[in-house]
């Protein structure tokens, strides 16, 4: 059994933490150049605000129905969901980060009442952290998805599914009858790992709901389309296709992520896999044709390890502009993990993440120029150090200066990119929340 | 370059408070004490907080102070407790009389709040700890 566990309107469900004012009102999170809607309260939703909408077609809404709009706080979304993620991997004996506000947990071997964990989940998350989350439970990584998904829906407009799947839904709970209603109500665009394009073509070909979707035959819709489709379809119908730390079929969120078969404790050793991770991501991020806006690291002791000392931290690197530049990314993500690592730890698990990704047509350097640093591993912090010296003499002083850069440029850039910007309440000691007395 | 840690951001407050004695010892197995450890029970839900105000001088809480707040907690008749009244944050101890919940001060001139349908206290963490800077 899977669950995913994903946190409702995560970018603004953060602010409203420290923010109590924020809690029902329409609020929108911009991307870095307070450029576009990256994440909307359901009261922003109902305004008709939509995913990646430009802030200026919804602007008018600031004075005519009081819509709230702030900048991106990475710091604090990127640490308030180390908090989460931490708390999740308690529950379950493997958890995938599988981007900043979902995780797959997976339950293999574990019996009871799983939705009564899922409750207890929730409720603790929601306690300690103060992020609303849903958690769907499925025999698949897809079917766990789409329980999410109902779980989420019907919790946020009450009557689209039955009621009692709200917060919490447990498929595996359900009659098969039951379980076919809730895919006749769901369209497949709303199916993990089918994007925009594919599903208006499905609907074409006469499959417009999750149901018509698993009552097709596999192997035909894989020719059709593609080999995704093919393992889309296998795991609507219950035949696990993709494991935990399997490659995602979507790609809206790059992440690379392992647990280590013995714990590591030197920082040597985690600079290396963790620059290994960036090294990789980036070209995933390439191969796509995007940039990103932040590097979301992590590194973790085991939960389950009760004796071990735990430590479980996070860093949040925002980037002074998008790139996809490898250089950029692991020297972001190795800078972040010396900030968070500390010794005497036995680490069994690294992850990179890319947060906030977008199309890099904007970009102005070439994305491709330096693709054969790709190939270097650097072999920990000289090495890598070498790697990117031997780079800037390759190409100029300035070339790898993206860190350095940074911080010329980071302040007149995000003075003035990122006005509505709240404080970095939990990572910055002189912007901590403040109680009067 | 790799130096500038300033601009990143650290997660838990056990890696970003910045009162820890200092790192372990080597290869020896011993540790420092920490005061992370010491004093932060639950690190998912451990935030701080500045206080702001005097009227909680009395309970020890003054101007300036840090407070260390844990939201794993249940609040209980008489503890610290951070609040939420009118979307403010507040430093109050809790009052719990029957059903009812209140805010209390120890300075004479505060007057008690009491939670009504119309106005909600929320209760966001028990203070647990609290840092004063008393020199340097």
């Amino acid at each position: 059994m899977f669950a995913l566990v994903d946190v409702n309107n995560m970018y603004v469900s953060c602010e409203r933490v420290f923010r109590p004012a924020l809690n029902g009102k329409p609020v929108v999170v911009l991307s870095n150049n307070d450029g576009a809607c990256i994440a909307r309260s359901n009261e922003a939703k109902d305004l008709g605000v939509k995913m990646a909408q430009p802030w200026f077609e919804v602007k008018h809404l600031e004075r005519s129905a009081g819509l709230i709009a702030l900048s991106a706080n990475f710091e604090l979304y990127g640490d308030m969901s180390s908090r989460m993620m931490a708390l999740a991997a308690g529950y379950a004996p493997r958890q995938e980060v599988y981007s900043i506000d979902e995780c797959f947990l997976d339950f293999e071997g574990m019996s009871g009442d799983l939705a009564a964990i899922g409750r207890e989940l929730r409720h603790q998350v929601l306690r300690w952290v103060g992020l609303p989350t849903s958690v769907g439970f499925g025999p698949t990584k897809t079917l766990a998805k789409l329980a999410n998904h109902v779980a989420k829906m019907s919790d946020r407009k009450p009557g689209t599914y039955p009621e009692r799947l709200a917060q919490v839904c447990d498929f595996e709970r359900l009659a098969p009858a039951e379980l076919d209603e809730v895919m006749r109500r769901t369209d497949v665009g709303d199916i993990w790992g089918i994007g925009r394009k594919t599903a208006p073509k499905l609907h074409e070909a006469g499959i417009r709901t999750v149901l018509d979707l698993k009552r097709a035959d596999a192997a035909t819709l894989g020719r059709q389309f593609s080999v995704v489709m093919q393992k889309t379809v296998r795991e609507l119908q219950g035949t696990p296709c993709l494991e935990v730390d399997d490659d995602p079929p979507a790609r809206q969120q790059i992440m690379c992520s392992r647990s280590f078969g013995d714990a590591v404790t030197e920082l040597s050793d985690l600079i290396e896999v963790v620059s290994g991770f960036a090294t990789r991501v980036a070209r995933r991020l390439r191969e796509q044709q995007g940039a990103c806006n932040a590097v979301h690291v992590f590194i973790a002791t085991s939960p389950h390890r009760k004796q071990d000392r735990q430590h479980s931290p996070t860093a949040t690197l925002p980037l002074p502009r998008s790139t996809a530049d490898t250089r950029a990314l692991v020297n972001a993500a190795v800078m972040a993990l010396r900030a968070i690592y500390k010794p005497g730890y036995r680490y069994v698990k690294a992850g990179v993440m890319l947060v906030e990704l977008q199309s890099s047509k904007h970009e102005p350097t070439s994305l491709h120029l330096f693709d054969d640093v790709e190939e270097a591993q650097p072999d920990g912090r000289r090495n890598l150090m070498a790697t990117l010296d031997a780079l800037n003499e390759r190409f100029g002083r300035d070339a790898v200066g993206i860190a350095s850069a940074s911080k010329r440029s980071a302040h007149s850039q995000h003075a003035s990119r990122q006005e509505r910007r709240s404080p970095r309440y939990t990572t910055r000691l002189d912007e901590i929340v403040v109680a009067k007395t | 370059m790799l130096r500038e840690r300033a601009t990143v951001s650290a997660s838990t407050p056990r890696s970003r408070v910045a009162i820890s004695f200092g790192s372990p010892a080597g290869e020896s197995g011993v540790t420092r004490l920490d005061l992370n450890e010491i004093l932060i029970r639950n690190p998912q839900a451990a935030f701080l907080v500045r206080i702001a105000g005097s009227a909680m001088r009395e309970a020890g809480i003054d101007d300036g102070d840090l407070a260390l707040v844990d939201r794993a907690l249940d609040a209980n008749h008489g503890q610290v407790v951070i609040a939420v009244h009118q979307n403010e944050f507040l430093c109050r101890r809790l009052c719990r009389r029957d059903e009812a919940l209140g805010l209390q001060a120890p300075a004479p001139d505060v007057p008690d709040i009491w939670a009504s349908e119309a106005d909600n206290v929320d209760v966001w963490g028990v203070v647990t700890h609290v840092i004063k800077q008393v020199s340097g």
